[in-house]
Protein backbone atom coordinates (compact mmCIF):
# COMPACT_ATOMS: atom_id res chain seq x y z
CA UNK A 1 0.00 0.00 0.00
CA UNK A 2 1.15 3.52 -0.68
CA UNK A 3 1.56 5.81 2.29
CA UNK A 4 0.86 8.96 0.27
CA UNK A 5 -0.82 9.52 -3.08
CA UNK A 6 -0.97 12.99 -4.58
CA UNK A 7 -2.91 13.68 -7.77
CA UNK A 8 -2.70 16.95 -9.67
CA UNK A 9 -2.35 18.94 -6.43
CA UNK A 10 -2.09 22.74 -6.63
CA UNK A 11 -2.04 25.52 -4.08
CA UNK A 12 -2.23 29.15 -5.08
CA UNK A 13 -1.63 32.17 -2.82
CA UNK A 14 -2.84 35.14 -4.84
CA UNK A 15 -0.59 35.21 -7.88
CA UNK A 16 1.93 32.77 -6.43
CA UNK A 17 1.56 29.12 -7.32
CA UNK A 18 3.14 27.39 -4.32
CA UNK A 19 2.38 23.87 -5.62
CA UNK A 20 1.93 23.40 -9.33
CA UNK A 21 -0.17 20.39 -10.45
CA UNK A 22 1.87 17.86 -8.50
CA UNK A 23 1.62 14.07 -8.79
CA UNK A 24 3.49 11.93 -6.30
CA UNK A 25 3.37 8.45 -4.80
CA UNK A 26 5.22 7.53 -1.62
CA UNK A 27 5.43 3.81 -0.73
CA UNK A 28 5.16 2.76 2.93
CA UNK A 29 8.12 2.23 5.24
CA UNK A 30 10.76 4.42 3.60
CA UNK A 31 12.50 7.68 4.25
CA UNK A 32 11.21 9.95 1.52
CA UNK A 33 12.91 13.28 1.06
CA UNK A 34 11.56 16.44 -0.55
CA UNK A 35 14.55 18.53 -1.50
CA UNK A 36 14.51 22.10 -2.67
CA UNK A 37 15.62 25.59 -1.89
CA UNK A 38 13.63 27.97 0.34
CA UNK A 39 10.29 28.81 -1.24
CA UNK A 40 10.22 25.65 -3.35
CA UNK A 41 6.86 24.63 -1.85
CA UNK A 42 8.08 21.92 0.54
CA UNK A 43 6.33 23.21 3.69
CA UNK A 44 3.16 23.97 1.73
CA UNK A 45 3.12 20.38 0.49
CA UNK A 46 3.57 18.97 4.01
CA UNK A 47 0.84 21.25 5.37
CA UNK A 48 -1.52 20.06 2.66
CA UNK A 49 -0.77 16.44 3.58
CA UNK A 50 -1.36 16.90 7.32
CA UNK A 51 -4.66 18.71 6.70
CA UNK A 52 -3.53 22.13 7.83
CA UNK A 53 -3.92 23.68 4.39
CA UNK A 54 -6.71 23.47 1.85
CA UNK A 55 -5.39 22.86 -1.69
CA UNK A 56 -6.69 25.03 -4.51
CA UNK A 57 -7.23 21.95 -6.68
CA UNK A 58 -6.30 18.30 -6.91
CA UNK A 59 -6.37 15.60 -4.27
CA UNK A 60 -4.14 14.01 -1.69
CA UNK A 61 -4.60 10.77 0.23
CA UNK A 62 -2.51 9.82 3.21
CA UNK A 63 -2.82 6.17 4.30
CA UNK A 64 -5.86 6.07 2.02
CA UNK A 65 -7.53 8.95 3.90
CA UNK A 66 -8.46 12.46 2.82
CA UNK A 67 -6.45 14.90 5.01
CA UNK A 68 -9.37 17.36 5.23
CA UNK A 69 -12.53 15.26 5.25
CA UNK A 70 -11.14 12.35 7.28
CA UNK A 71 -8.82 14.37 9.47
CA UNK A 72 -9.78 12.85 12.83
CA UNK A 73 -9.05 9.32 11.64
CA UNK A 74 -5.87 10.46 9.93
CA UNK A 75 -4.49 12.47 12.86
CA UNK A 76 -4.37 9.32 14.99
CA UNK A 77 -1.94 7.85 12.47
CA UNK A 78 0.34 10.74 11.56
CA UNK A 79 2.93 12.75 13.43
CA UNK A 80 3.97 16.27 12.45
CA UNK A 81 7.15 18.11 13.33
CA UNK A 82 6.97 21.70 12.10
CA UNK A 83 9.92 23.79 10.96
CA UNK A 84 9.92 25.89 14.14
CA UNK A 85 10.04 23.89 17.38
CA UNK A 86 6.38 24.82 18.24
CA UNK A 87 6.81 23.95 21.91
CA UNK A 88 5.86 25.62 25.18
CA UNK A 89 9.00 27.18 26.67
CA UNK A 90 7.47 27.37 30.14
CA UNK A 91 6.76 23.63 30.24
CA UNK A 92 9.34 20.91 30.74
CA UNK A 93 10.29 18.52 27.93
CA UNK A 94 8.20 15.82 29.55
CA UNK A 95 5.19 18.11 30.04
CA UNK A 96 5.32 19.15 26.38
CA UNK A 97 5.39 15.54 25.19
CA UNK A 98 2.60 14.51 27.57
CA UNK A 99 0.44 17.44 26.44
CA UNK A 100 0.64 16.57 22.74
CA UNK A 101 0.37 12.85 23.56
CA UNK A 102 -2.89 13.39 25.45
CA UNK A 103 -4.53 14.56 22.24
CA UNK A 104 -4.74 10.86 21.30
CA UNK A 105 -5.76 7.94 23.47
CA UNK A 106 -2.44 6.26 24.20
CA UNK A 107 -2.04 3.33 26.55
CA UNK A 108 0.59 3.95 29.22
CA UNK A 109 1.43 7.44 27.98
CA UNK A 110 3.92 8.00 30.83
CA UNK A 111 5.86 4.85 29.92
CA UNK A 112 5.81 5.73 26.23
CA UNK A 113 7.07 9.25 27.04
CA UNK A 114 9.99 7.79 29.02
CA UNK A 115 10.81 5.45 26.13
CA UNK A 116 10.98 8.19 23.52
CA UNK A 117 12.92 10.50 25.82
CA UNK A 118 15.49 7.72 26.10
CA UNK A 119 15.35 7.05 22.36
CA UNK A 120 16.20 10.70 21.66
CA UNK A 121 18.80 10.80 24.47
CA UNK A 122 16.85 13.41 26.44
CA UNK A 123 16.08 11.50 29.65
CA UNK A 124 18.55 13.51 31.70
CA UNK A 125 16.85 16.80 30.77
CA UNK A 126 13.24 15.56 30.86
CA UNK A 127 12.30 17.73 33.84
CA UNK A 128 13.95 20.91 32.58
CA UNK A 129 11.96 23.70 30.99
CA UNK A 130 12.20 23.73 27.20
CA UNK A 131 13.03 27.45 27.31
CA UNK A 132 16.47 26.53 28.68
CA UNK A 133 17.22 24.13 25.80
CA UNK A 134 19.48 24.66 22.80
CA UNK A 135 17.97 24.69 19.30
CA UNK A 136 19.05 21.10 18.69
CA UNK A 137 17.52 19.84 21.92
CA UNK A 138 14.26 21.61 21.08
CA UNK A 139 14.27 19.78 17.73
CA UNK A 140 14.56 16.48 19.58
CA UNK A 141 11.70 17.38 21.97
CA UNK A 142 9.68 18.41 18.93
CA UNK A 143 10.39 15.02 17.34
CA UNK A 144 9.27 13.31 20.56
CA UNK A 145 5.98 15.27 20.45
CA UNK A 146 5.45 14.15 16.85
CA UNK A 147 6.08 10.46 17.54
CA UNK A 148 4.63 10.00 21.04
CA UNK A 149 1.45 8.34 19.72
CA UNK A 150 3.31 5.79 17.54
CA UNK A 151 2.26 7.26 14.18
CA UNK A 152 2.50 5.29 10.94
CA UNK A 153 3.80 8.33 9.06
CA UNK A 154 6.02 11.10 10.37
CA UNK A 155 5.96 14.43 8.52
CA UNK A 156 9.14 16.31 9.34
CA UNK A 157 9.52 19.84 8.00
CA UNK A 158 13.24 20.65 7.74
CA UNK A 159 14.09 18.65 10.85
CA UNK A 160 17.83 19.21 10.58
CA UNK A 161 17.86 22.90 9.65
CA UNK A 162 20.14 25.08 11.81
CA UNK A 163 21.61 22.32 13.94
CA UNK A 164 25.21 21.21 14.39
CA UNK A 165 26.68 18.27 12.41
CA UNK A 166 26.87 15.99 15.45
CA UNK A 167 23.17 16.37 16.21
CA UNK A 168 22.32 16.05 12.55
CA UNK A 169 23.97 12.62 12.47
CA UNK A 170 22.15 11.67 15.68
CA UNK A 171 18.78 12.70 14.22
CA UNK A 172 19.38 10.80 11.00
CA UNK A 173 20.29 7.73 13.04
CA UNK A 174 16.93 8.10 14.80
CA UNK A 175 15.08 8.50 11.50
CA UNK A 176 16.69 5.34 10.16
CA UNK A 177 15.76 3.40 13.31
CA UNK A 178 12.17 4.60 12.97
CA UNK A 179 12.04 3.63 9.30
CA UNK A 180 13.42 0.18 10.16
CA UNK A 181 10.55 -0.23 12.63
CA UNK A 182 8.08 0.37 9.78
CA UNK A 183 7.38 4.10 10.13
CA UNK A 184 7.20 6.03 6.86
CA UNK A 185 9.19 9.24 7.13
CA UNK A 186 8.31 12.09 4.79
CA UNK A 187 10.72 14.95 5.30
CA UNK A 188 11.73 18.16 3.64
CA UNK A 189 15.22 19.59 3.49
CA UNK A 190 17.18 22.21 1.64
CA UNK A 191 20.49 20.55 2.48
CA UNK A 192 21.53 18.69 -0.63
CA UNK A 193 23.89 16.29 1.17
CA UNK A 194 20.87 14.79 2.96
CA UNK A 195 19.64 13.39 -0.34
CA UNK A 196 22.05 10.50 0.13
CA UNK A 197 20.45 9.57 3.44
CA UNK A 198 16.95 9.13 2.00
CA UNK A 199 15.56 6.01 0.32
CA UNK A 200 13.87 8.06 -2.37
CA UNK A 201 13.95 11.73 -3.20
CA UNK A 202 11.85 14.30 -5.02
CA UNK A 203 13.56 17.49 -6.06
CA UNK A 204 11.24 20.50 -6.04
CA UNK A 205 11.57 24.01 -7.36
CA UNK A 206 8.93 26.74 -7.58
CA UNK A 207 6.19 24.30 -6.67
CA UNK A 208 7.12 21.82 -9.39
CA UNK A 209 8.74 18.40 -9.29
CA UNK A 210 12.08 18.41 -11.11
CA UNK A 211 13.06 14.80 -10.50
CA UNK A 212 12.05 11.78 -8.43
CA UNK A 213 14.41 8.86 -7.93
CA UNK A 214 16.65 6.96 -5.55
CA UNK A 215 19.76 8.88 -4.44
CA UNK A 216 22.00 6.40 -6.28
CA UNK A 217 20.20 6.98 -9.55
CA UNK A 218 20.26 10.73 -9.03
CA UNK A 219 24.02 10.58 -8.51
CA UNK A 220 24.23 8.54 -11.72
CA UNK A 221 22.66 11.49 -13.52
CA UNK A 222 25.65 13.63 -12.61
CA UNK A 223 28.74 14.18 -14.77
CA UNK A 224 32.39 14.11 -13.76
CA UNK A 225 35.33 15.74 -15.40
CA UNK A 226 38.17 13.24 -15.74
CA UNK A 227 41.68 14.41 -16.57
CA UNK A 228 44.33 11.78 -17.29
CA UNK A 229 48.02 12.60 -17.81
CA UNK A 230 49.65 9.94 -20.03
CA UNK A 231 53.34 10.39 -20.95
CA UNK A 232 53.10 14.03 -19.91
CA UNK A 233 50.08 14.75 -22.10
CA UNK A 234 46.87 15.86 -20.39
CA UNK A 235 43.60 14.53 -21.73
CA UNK A 236 40.27 15.71 -20.33
CA UNK A 237 36.89 14.10 -20.84
CA UNK A 238 33.41 14.25 -19.32
CA UNK A 239 32.03 10.95 -18.04
CA UNK A 240 29.05 9.72 -16.04
CA UNK A 241 29.37 9.70 -12.26
CA UNK A 242 29.08 5.96 -11.70
CA UNK A 243 32.00 3.71 -10.76
CA UNK A 244 31.46 1.75 -14.01
CA UNK A 245 31.83 4.90 -16.12
CA UNK A 246 35.15 5.62 -14.49
CA UNK A 247 36.49 2.10 -15.02
CA UNK A 248 35.40 2.06 -18.65
CA UNK A 249 37.14 5.39 -19.33
CA UNK A 250 40.34 4.23 -17.64
CA UNK A 251 40.34 1.02 -19.68
CA UNK A 252 40.83 3.13 -22.81
CA UNK A 253 44.21 4.10 -21.41
CA UNK A 254 45.30 0.54 -20.69
CA UNK A 255 43.59 -0.02 -17.35
CA UNK A 256 43.15 -3.72 -16.56
CA UNK A 257 39.84 -4.73 -18.22
CA UNK A 258 39.21 -7.18 -15.38
CA UNK A 259 38.58 -4.21 -13.10
CA UNK A 260 35.06 -3.25 -14.03
CA UNK A 261 34.34 -0.62 -11.44
CA UNK A 262 36.42 2.07 -9.74
CA UNK A 263 34.93 4.32 -7.05
CA UNK A 264 36.50 7.16 -5.17
CA UNK A 265 34.63 8.24 -2.09
CA UNK A 266 35.68 11.57 -0.73
CA UNK A 267 34.61 12.85 2.66
CA UNK A 268 32.05 15.62 2.68
CA UNK A 269 32.95 18.89 4.36
CA UNK A 270 30.58 18.05 7.21
CA UNK A 271 32.33 14.73 7.81
CA UNK A 272 35.71 16.46 7.78
CA UNK A 273 34.59 19.07 10.32
CA UNK A 274 33.07 16.40 12.53
CA UNK A 275 36.22 14.31 12.35
CA UNK A 276 38.31 17.36 13.36
CA UNK A 277 35.93 18.01 16.26
CA UNK A 278 36.04 14.35 17.36
CA UNK A 279 39.83 14.36 17.14
CA UNK A 280 39.97 17.42 19.39
CA UNK A 281 37.55 15.83 21.86
CA UNK A 282 39.74 12.71 21.95
CA UNK A 283 42.81 14.89 22.62
CA UNK A 284 41.05 16.64 25.51
CA UNK A 285 39.99 13.28 26.96
CA UNK A 286 43.61 12.09 26.86
CA UNK B 1 -9.33 13.06 30.32
CA UNK B 2 -11.42 15.57 28.43
CA UNK B 3 -9.42 17.61 25.90
CA UNK B 4 -10.85 20.89 27.19
CA UNK B 5 -9.63 20.15 30.72
CA UNK B 6 -6.22 19.03 29.41
CA UNK B 7 -5.78 22.32 27.54
CA UNK B 8 -7.00 24.37 30.53
CA UNK B 9 -4.49 22.55 32.75
CA UNK B 10 -1.72 23.23 30.26
CA UNK B 11 -2.64 26.93 30.08
CA UNK B 12 -2.47 27.21 33.88
CA UNK B 13 0.81 25.26 34.20
CA UNK B 14 2.31 27.37 31.42
CA UNK B 15 1.19 30.68 32.94
CA UNK B 16 2.37 29.61 36.39
CA UNK B 17 5.88 29.52 34.96
CA UNK B 18 5.51 32.91 33.22
CA UNK B 19 6.45 35.43 35.89
CA UNK B 20 6.04 38.44 33.63
CA UNK B 21 2.50 37.43 32.85
CA UNK B 22 1.66 36.83 36.49
CA UNK B 23 3.12 40.21 37.45
CA UNK B 24 1.07 41.97 34.81
CA UNK B 25 -2.08 40.03 35.45
CA UNK B 26 -2.20 40.23 39.24
CA UNK B 27 0.16 42.98 40.40
CA UNK B 28 -0.66 45.55 37.69
CA UNK B 29 -4.36 45.97 38.68
CA UNK B 30 -3.37 46.29 42.35
CA UNK B 31 -0.91 49.08 41.50
CA UNK B 32 -3.24 50.85 39.08
CA UNK B 33 -6.09 50.84 41.61
CA UNK B 34 -3.69 52.25 44.21
CA UNK B 35 -2.67 55.03 41.77
CA UNK B 36 -6.36 55.68 41.23
CA UNK B 37 -6.80 56.05 44.98
CA UNK B 38 -3.96 58.61 45.05
CA UNK B 39 -5.65 60.54 42.24
CA UNK B 40 -9.09 60.43 43.83
CA UNK B 41 -7.67 61.67 47.15
CA UNK B 42 -6.68 64.91 45.39
CA UNK B 43 -10.23 65.55 44.13
CA UNK B 44 -12.59 67.97 45.91
CA UNK B 45 -14.89 66.37 48.48
CA UNK B 46 -18.07 66.91 46.45
CA UNK B 47 -16.86 64.51 43.73
CA UNK B 48 -18.80 61.23 44.15
CA UNK B 49 -15.74 59.01 44.64
CA UNK B 50 -17.76 55.96 45.50
CA UNK B 51 -19.71 56.02 42.25
CA UNK B 52 -16.61 56.13 40.03
CA UNK B 53 -14.24 53.89 41.99
CA UNK B 54 -15.97 50.60 41.28
CA UNK B 55 -16.62 51.24 37.54
CA UNK B 56 -12.95 52.17 37.12
CA UNK B 57 -11.95 48.98 38.95
CA UNK B 58 -14.15 47.11 36.46
CA UNK B 59 -12.46 48.90 33.56
CA UNK B 60 -8.95 47.96 34.79
CA UNK B 61 -9.93 44.29 35.03
CA UNK B 62 -11.57 44.48 31.60
CA UNK B 63 -8.55 46.06 29.91
CA UNK B 64 -5.88 43.78 31.41
CA UNK B 65 -7.83 40.55 30.89
CA UNK B 66 -8.59 41.43 27.27
CA UNK B 67 -5.13 42.51 26.24
CA UNK B 68 -3.16 39.75 27.99
CA UNK B 69 -5.45 37.00 26.79
CA UNK B 70 -5.35 38.28 23.20
CA UNK B 71 -1.54 38.53 23.17
CA UNK B 72 -1.03 35.07 24.66
CA UNK B 73 -3.28 33.47 22.07
CA UNK B 74 -1.53 35.33 19.26
CA UNK B 75 1.76 33.97 20.63
CA UNK B 76 0.32 30.47 20.27
CA UNK B 77 -0.30 31.21 16.61
CA UNK B 78 3.10 32.77 15.88
CA UNK B 79 5.00 29.97 17.64
CA UNK B 80 3.10 27.34 15.69
CA UNK B 81 1.72 25.61 18.79
CA UNK B 82 -1.88 26.36 17.80
CA UNK B 83 -1.44 24.60 14.45
CA UNK B 84 0.42 21.78 16.15
CA UNK B 85 -2.35 21.30 18.71
CA UNK B 86 -4.89 20.93 15.90
CA UNK B 87 -2.76 18.47 13.92
CA UNK B 88 -2.06 16.51 17.11
CA UNK B 89 -5.81 15.95 17.40
CA UNK B 90 -7.23 18.74 19.58
CA UNK B 91 -10.42 20.17 18.10
CA UNK B 92 -11.14 23.86 17.64
CA UNK B 93 -13.93 23.63 20.20
CA UNK B 94 -11.73 22.02 22.83
CA UNK B 95 -9.00 24.63 22.24
CA UNK B 96 -11.39 27.54 22.77
CA UNK B 97 -13.05 25.71 25.66
CA UNK B 98 -9.67 24.97 27.24
CA UNK B 99 -8.54 28.56 26.99
CA UNK B 100 -11.84 29.80 28.33
CA UNK B 101 -11.69 27.40 31.27
CA UNK B 102 -8.04 28.21 32.01
CA UNK B 103 -8.55 31.97 31.92
CA UNK B 104 -11.88 31.64 33.69
CA UNK B 105 -10.03 30.71 36.88
CA UNK B 106 -7.47 33.46 36.36
CA UNK B 107 -10.14 36.06 35.61
CA UNK B 108 -11.99 35.07 38.79
CA UNK B 109 -8.84 35.42 40.86
CA UNK B 110 -7.86 38.71 39.27
CA UNK B 111 -11.28 40.29 39.70
CA UNK B 112 -11.35 39.09 43.33
CA UNK B 113 -8.02 40.80 44.06
CA UNK B 114 -8.94 44.05 42.29
CA UNK B 115 -12.39 44.11 43.85
CA UNK B 116 -11.17 43.44 47.41
CA UNK B 117 -8.54 46.14 47.10
CA UNK B 118 -11.12 48.66 45.86
CA UNK B 119 -13.49 47.88 48.74
CA UNK B 120 -10.64 48.32 51.23
CA UNK B 121 -8.97 51.41 49.74
CA UNK B 122 -12.13 53.37 49.07
CA UNK B 123 -13.79 52.32 52.35
CA UNK B 124 -16.89 51.18 50.51
CA UNK B 125 -19.47 50.43 53.11
CA UNK B 126 -22.09 48.17 51.56
CA UNK B 127 -24.08 45.19 52.73
CA UNK B 128 -22.73 41.71 51.99
CA UNK B 129 -25.40 41.18 49.32
CA UNK B 130 -24.44 44.38 47.46
CA UNK B 131 -20.74 43.52 47.59
CA UNK B 132 -21.47 40.03 46.29
CA UNK B 133 -23.49 41.48 43.40
CA UNK B 134 -20.72 43.93 42.55
CA UNK B 135 -18.19 41.11 42.52
CA UNK B 136 -20.40 39.00 40.24
CA UNK B 137 -20.64 41.91 37.78
CA UNK B 138 -16.86 42.48 37.70
CA UNK B 139 -16.28 38.77 37.36
CA UNK B 140 -18.75 38.50 34.47
CA UNK B 141 -17.00 41.42 32.79
CA UNK B 142 -13.60 39.75 33.18
CA UNK B 143 -14.97 36.60 31.55
CA UNK B 144 -16.35 38.75 28.68
CA UNK B 145 -12.88 40.31 28.38
CA UNK B 146 -11.27 36.87 28.05
CA UNK B 147 -13.75 35.99 25.30
CA UNK B 148 -13.07 39.30 23.59
CA UNK B 149 -9.33 38.55 23.78
CA UNK B 150 -9.84 35.11 22.21
CA UNK B 151 -12.03 36.60 19.48
CA UNK B 152 -9.69 39.51 18.65
CA UNK B 153 -6.67 37.18 18.58
CA UNK B 154 -8.17 35.39 15.59
CA UNK B 155 -7.63 38.54 13.51
CA UNK B 156 -3.97 38.95 14.44
CA UNK B 157 -1.10 37.06 12.87
CA UNK B 158 1.44 38.45 15.34
CA UNK B 159 1.49 40.41 18.58
CA UNK B 160 1.75 43.80 16.84
CA UNK B 161 -1.59 43.18 15.14
CA UNK B 162 -3.28 43.31 18.55
CA UNK B 163 -2.13 46.89 19.16
CA UNK B 164 -4.63 48.64 16.83
CA UNK B 165 -7.47 46.95 18.71
CA UNK B 166 -6.41 48.52 22.00
CA UNK B 167 -7.48 52.11 21.20
CA UNK B 168 -10.39 50.78 19.16
CA UNK B 169 -11.89 48.98 22.12
CA UNK B 170 -10.42 50.76 25.12
CA UNK B 171 -10.93 54.46 24.33
CA UNK B 172 -14.62 54.16 23.44
CA UNK B 173 -14.95 52.10 26.64
CA UNK B 174 -13.56 55.01 28.67
CA UNK B 175 -15.38 57.88 26.96
CA UNK B 176 -18.66 56.50 25.66
CA UNK B 177 -19.93 53.93 28.16
CA UNK B 178 -20.74 56.01 31.22
CA UNK B 179 -17.45 55.38 32.97
CA UNK B 180 -16.59 59.07 33.34
CA UNK B 181 -19.76 60.86 32.27
CA UNK B 182 -23.30 59.56 31.85
CA UNK B 183 -23.64 58.17 28.35
CA UNK B 184 -27.13 59.65 27.91
CA UNK B 185 -25.52 63.12 27.84
CA UNK B 186 -23.61 62.14 24.69
CA UNK B 187 -24.84 62.63 21.09
CA UNK B 188 -27.04 59.74 20.00
CA UNK B 189 -24.46 58.23 17.63
CA UNK B 190 -21.81 58.22 20.38
CA UNK B 191 -24.28 56.74 22.84
CA UNK B 192 -25.06 53.97 20.34
CA UNK B 193 -21.35 53.13 20.01
CA UNK B 194 -21.09 52.99 23.80
CA UNK B 195 -24.13 50.68 23.90
CA UNK B 196 -22.23 48.17 21.73
CA UNK B 197 -19.46 47.75 24.29
CA UNK B 198 -19.84 45.17 27.05
CA UNK B 199 -18.41 47.37 29.80
CA UNK B 200 -21.36 49.76 29.34
CA UNK B 201 -23.72 47.14 30.79
CA UNK B 202 -21.36 46.31 33.66
CA UNK B 203 -21.14 50.00 34.56
CA UNK B 204 -24.93 50.34 34.36
CA UNK B 205 -25.36 47.51 36.84
CA UNK B 206 -22.61 48.75 39.19
CA UNK B 207 -24.15 52.24 39.32
CA UNK B 208 -27.59 50.81 39.98
CA UNK B 209 -26.36 48.45 42.70
CA UNK B 210 -25.05 51.41 44.70
CA UNK B 211 -28.56 52.86 45.05
CA UNK B 212 -30.23 52.10 48.34
CA UNK B 213 -33.47 50.98 46.65
CA UNK B 214 -31.71 48.65 44.18
CA UNK B 215 -33.64 45.68 42.91
CA UNK B 216 -32.16 42.99 40.65
CA UNK B 217 -35.07 43.25 38.27
CA UNK B 218 -34.01 46.84 37.38
CA UNK B 219 -30.77 45.55 35.86
CA UNK B 220 -31.93 42.17 34.60
CA UNK B 221 -31.64 43.26 30.97
CA UNK B 222 -28.03 44.44 31.56
CA UNK B 223 -27.17 41.10 33.19
CA UNK B 224 -28.69 39.17 30.29
CA UNK B 225 -26.77 41.27 27.74
CA UNK B 226 -23.49 40.84 29.64
CA UNK B 227 -23.94 37.06 29.74
CA UNK B 228 -25.05 37.21 26.10
CA UNK B 229 -21.70 38.77 25.24
CA UNK B 230 -19.92 35.75 26.74
CA UNK B 231 -21.79 33.28 24.56
CA UNK B 232 -21.86 35.56 21.53
CA UNK B 233 -18.10 36.11 21.57
CA UNK B 234 -17.51 32.41 22.26
CA UNK B 235 -19.59 31.57 19.21
CA UNK B 236 -17.81 34.17 17.06
CA UNK B 237 -14.38 32.97 18.24
CA UNK B 238 -15.18 29.36 17.34
CA UNK B 239 -16.42 30.59 13.97
CA UNK B 240 -13.34 32.66 13.15
CA UNK B 241 -10.61 30.35 14.53
CA UNK B 242 -9.50 28.56 11.39
CA UNK B 243 -8.19 25.01 11.30
CA UNK B 244 -6.88 25.28 7.74
CA UNK B 245 -5.09 27.99 5.77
Amino acid sequence: MNAIEITNLSKQYGKILAINHMDLVVPEGMIYGIVGSNGAGKSTLIKALVGSLRPTSGAARVLGLDPLNEKWELRKQIGYMPQSPALYDDLTARENILFFGKAQSINELGKRTDEILEFTELSARASDKVGTFSGGMKKRVSLCCAMVHNPKILFLDEPTAAIDPHLKILLWRLFRKLAQSGVTIFLSTHQMDEVLLCDKVTIMSNGEILATDTPQKLIGLGKSRLTLTVNGIEKSTTIGSTSQNLASELQKSGFDPKISSVAIQTESIEEIILSIMNQREEEIKR
Amino acid sequence: MNHTVIIAQRVLIQLKGDRRFLMLYFIAPVLIIYFLKLLIDTLPHFVPVVSIAMPICAFIVHFLSFILCAILLVQERTRGTLERMMIAGYSKTSIIGGYTLGYFGLATFQSLIAFSESIWLFHLNYSFGTILFMFIVIWLLSVVSVMLGIFISTFAKHEAHVLPFIPLIIFPSVFLTGLIIDSDKLPLWAELIGDCLPIHYAINILKEIMHVDYQVVNTLADFVILIGYIFGLLFLASFTLRETE
